[in-house]
């Protein structure tokens, strides 16, 4: 370990501004390494670490290359400086010179005994690095992600996607869609993690995507507790939640291409992600594992949680707003708008299995629509909704470790079902006696996917979704308005890993989407890569 | 009733162990009881039957780091892909790196293959050193006082019964190496699947010519095998042994054993679960053994 350059600057200043005794300036030139605790001459003929010698060796090179500059350093604004003085400080460094170069020799002559016998084992520990982190500070990772995609529309079938039938369809999303494909090569979002630890305190991760029109998204930019006692951690920033299994993983995490249909329709492409604290608890109940979060969050731009939209002043075919249109938007509440629940069980159940369920809930105390669809149909009338959202679901993971050799006969199973419901009321209207009526939406989806380990680094995957399983609906004071189909799909995929840190993915889907009120057949092949740069990760669970 | 009161009192407060240990695999479980004795609960994560460095984290992990007042690594990367999720999961600040609650045991001797170029296209390298310390006795001895010495700053009352139990482990491996160094003097060397065994070799003096993986983390290739089968040719290697463990598939080894006649033998490199120091030594034994062959 060589004493940094950023260090020797520091030093350098710290001499300039120096007025102080000769002795500082030497130990400021030769600072203490870091976390290891320099060692005397005696203590170093009991040590037999080569690291530690070559260590010693380094810096007794580094401070010895240095003398003239020091010296030189400590004449520079001492310009009547006396002879005598001088003299005295040329023999100083002599004398040091000389005890350095002694010392050097020394450590040369251990360093090729060291070398050319095997270490024996000390018998004092060496104070070693713990390399549960690793070198990289902070861990930085890159994830490269690219498809090959065709469909049976095409390549409509994205808008398809896009536009499927449900409560939401109309909530138009701003931003980027994990799916902008076309037909042929599309290179996806690459993924950018630095992860570090701030102090004893605090770690803190920042993720972020690149798209391939080169759009920055911050994904991601949390801190994390580290140091709160009785089992007890707290996130601050802008984070996925916490809720159900999937909607915190990452899209080189997920065992199929695309994002699932209930968290695609329901919660929109990302999942819920938004902005706030989240307090999450460990109690100790025996064996089984439980975690209790709960969340504050902003409730922006949520499929459920929108505010400060404002009230229609036009329309969008151009035309001016009826003569009947009544009611207004009230302005945005003040955040935190949102407040999730989640519960997670895991019993112990030994080396080969895992399970894990939980349970969650999420509502927002605002929620805000605008629908103006005149561009598509003139005789469309707008208006506005105001009112609460919630979701709750349920989710489950099972996964089996045969401990076979590169995953073989590992087998997951994931399992999730997600029910939205916004209880909304008529706020304006361009038929404004309409304004002050009820409207209640409700939506539900499911996931069910598994993956199987049939080779060594072979994996193969099943998933069914659907949105709209049971429930798909809008209902006002006299009961249900529209009733929009249940869309649903399946999806095989074969996952190669090539290595550690690459894979190749084929996938096949084949969907019934009501998109517009039609039933469409829509079938997707994906042929994704995926390379992982950078820091070694770990997964959670 | 206060004579039952303080019995009861007298009850609730002696706890049965002073201290929680998680021992990240067998060898580290293993030298967590032999230094800890009857002040210790151990539990241990891995299993021994299959690669602690390709786990995942799972719930009842994060349940069992919870409550743990020390967490006995291996280090050097080996449980990089799931260790450090696990303790960040389990909201249980003792046990942070750094803490005393963290004990690392590659961390307290020195490593072979230290210093690799950070480099994947060499494979799945661990920069800091191979971590596979737990086959070497001799450090183990090292590292058990280095546990003794953790031991004995969380819990201070029983220190000197952790100074001893590592001093006795320790005398206890100074009086098998002769033995072993005996029965190894005639090796002709061996072939691992990967560099897990290392070692153990290098302790006992025994060569090592070569791996199956072509790099660490790589399955073995026909090209690589029969360039190694080459290799041990042209220096007439007429005698080894083809070493793998339970979890490593089989045919490299075959397809070896096919190219020189090498017998392959299938050895774990962790003790079973719950062991003993005297399960470890059984353990070394059967390596020296098949070695020596």
């Amino acid at each position: 370990m060589c004493i940094s350059s950023l260090a020797d600057v520091h030093n350098v200043t710290k001499l300039k501004s120096s007025t102080a005794g000769r002795a500082e300036t030497t130990d400021a030139a030769f600072p203490a390494p870091p976390t290891r605790t320099p060692h005397s001459l005696q203590a170093l003929s009991t040590l037999r670490k080569p690291a530690n010698f070559k260590e010693n060796f380094m810096q007794s090179r580094a401070l010895l290359s240095r003398l003239p500059l020091i010296a030189a350093l400590m004449l520079i604004g001492q310009p009547a400086i006396a002879d005598d003085d001088l003299k005295a400080l040329r023999a100083e460094i002599a004398q040091l010179k000389q005890a350095y170069e002694q010392r050097i020799a020394a450590l040369e002559k251990r360093l090729k005994d060291a070398e050319s016998t095997p270490a024996p084992v000390a018998a004092a520990a060496p104070a070693g690095k713990v390399s549960a982190g690793s070198d990289f500070n902070p861990q930085i990772s890159l994830t490269l992600d690219g498809v090959y995609f065709r469909d049976n529309k095409k390549g409509g079938s994205v808008e398809m996607y896009e536009h499927i039938d449900g409560i939401n369809h109309s909530h138009e999303h701003e931003g980027h869609d994990h799916g902008g494909l076309e037909r042929g090569f599309n290179l996806r979002e690459t993924e950018l993690a630095f992860s570090a630890t701030v102090s004893p305190h605090f770690d803190a991760t920042a993720m972020m995507t690149v798209s391939s029109e080169g759009d920055v998204e911050l994904e991601e930019a949390y801190f994390d507790t580290r140091s709160l006692p009785y089992g007890l951690k707290v996130r601050g920033g802008k984070f996925l939640s916490g809720i159900g299994y999937l909607n915190a993983q990452h899209p080189h995490q997920w065992d199929f291409v695309d994002q699932n249909l209930p968290y695609r329709t329901l919660l929109g492409d990302h999942g819920l992600l938004d902005t706030g604290l989240r307090l999450s608890w460990l109690p100790k109940t025996g064996n089984w594992y439980t975690q209790i979060g709960f969340e504050l969050l902003q409730g922006k731009e949520q499929t459920f949680a929108t505010s400060g939209e404002d009230t229609p002043t036009e329309r969008a075919d151009g035309n001016p707003l009826a003569a009947t249109a009544a009611g207004e938007l009230s302005s945005a509440k003040a955040g935190p708008r949102l407040t999730t629940l989640f519960m997670k069980f895991g019993p112990d159940l030994g080396n080969d299995h895992a399970l894990q369920f939980g349970g969650w809930y999420a509502r927002s105390n605002q929620h805000q629509e605008v629908h103006d669809h005149t561009g598509e149909n003139p005789a469309a009338l707008v208006h506005a909704l105001e009112g609460k959202g919630k979701v709750w679901g349920l989710d489950a993971v099972y996964k089996y470790d045969a401990g076979g050799y590169g995953g073989k006969g590992d087998f997951k199973l994931i399992g999730e079902y997600l029910r939205l419901n916004k209880d909304l009321k008529i706020a304006f209207h361009e038929n404004g006696a309409l304004v002050g009526q009820k409207r209640d939406f409700t939506q539900d989806g499911i996931v069910l996917q598994g993956t199987y380990g049939f080779l060594p680094h072979w994996q193969a995957g099943v998933r069914y979704d659907a949105t709209g399983l049971t429930k798909n609906d809008i209902h006002g004071p006299a009961g249900k308005i529209r009733d929009y189909g249940k869309s649903d799909r399946w999806t095989f995929a074969l996952t190669r890993q090539i290595d550690h840190f690459s894979l190749l993915r084929l996938q096949a889907s084949r969907a019934d989407l009501w998109v517009e009120g039609e039933k469409e057949k829509v079938n997707q092949i994906f042929l994704q890569y995926q390379h992982s740069l950078g820091a070694h990760g770990a997964h959670s669970f | 009733m206060k004579r039952l009161l303080l019995f009861l009192a007298a009850f609730i407060a002696l706890p049965v162990w002073a201290l929680d240990v998680v021992a990240t695999t067998s060898s580290m479980g293993m030298l967590a009881r032999t230094v800890g004795g009857p002040q210790v609960s151990v539990t241990e994560l891995a299993p021994p039957d299959r690669d602690a460095h390709m786990l995942q984290a799972r719930p009842s992990m994060l349940r069992a780091l919870r409550d743990a007042q020390l967490v006995v690594a291996v280090g050097a990367e080996l449980e990089i892909g799931w260790l450090p999720a696990a303790i960040k999961g389990a909201a249980n600040s003792a046990i942070l790196p750094g803490r005393p609650g963290y004990f690392e045991a590659a961390a307290q001797v020195p490593l072979l293959d230290a210093g690799q170029a950070a480099d994947r296209a060499q494979g799945d390298v661990h920069p800091a050193g191979n971590p596979h310390v737990s086959l070497d006795p001799l450090r183990m001895a090292t590292i058990a006082s280095a546990l003794a010495e953790r031991l004995a700053q969380l819990d201070p009352a029983s220190a000197a019964a952790y100074r001893e139990r590592a001093k006795h482990f320790a005398a206890a491996v100074e009086a098998k190496l002769p033995a072993w160094k005996r029965q190894a003097a005639g090796s002709g060397g061996a072939v691992l699947y990967h560099k897990d065994g290392i070692y153990l070799l290098h302790a006992l003096g025994i060569p090592l010519h070569g791996t199956l993986e072509p790099v660490p983390g790589l399955a073995p290739t026909a090209a690589h095998l029969e360039t190694l089968a080459g290799k041990l040719k042209d220096k007439g290697r007429k005698k080894g042994v083809i070493v793998h463990t339970p979890y490593q598939p089989p045919a490299g080894a075959e397809k070896l054993t096919s190219l020189t006649g090498w017998p392959i033998a299938v050895l774990p490199i962790d003790p079973p679960s719950g062991a003993n120091a005297d399960d470890y030594f059984a353990l070394i034994d059967r390596w020296v053994a098949a070695l020596s062959k």
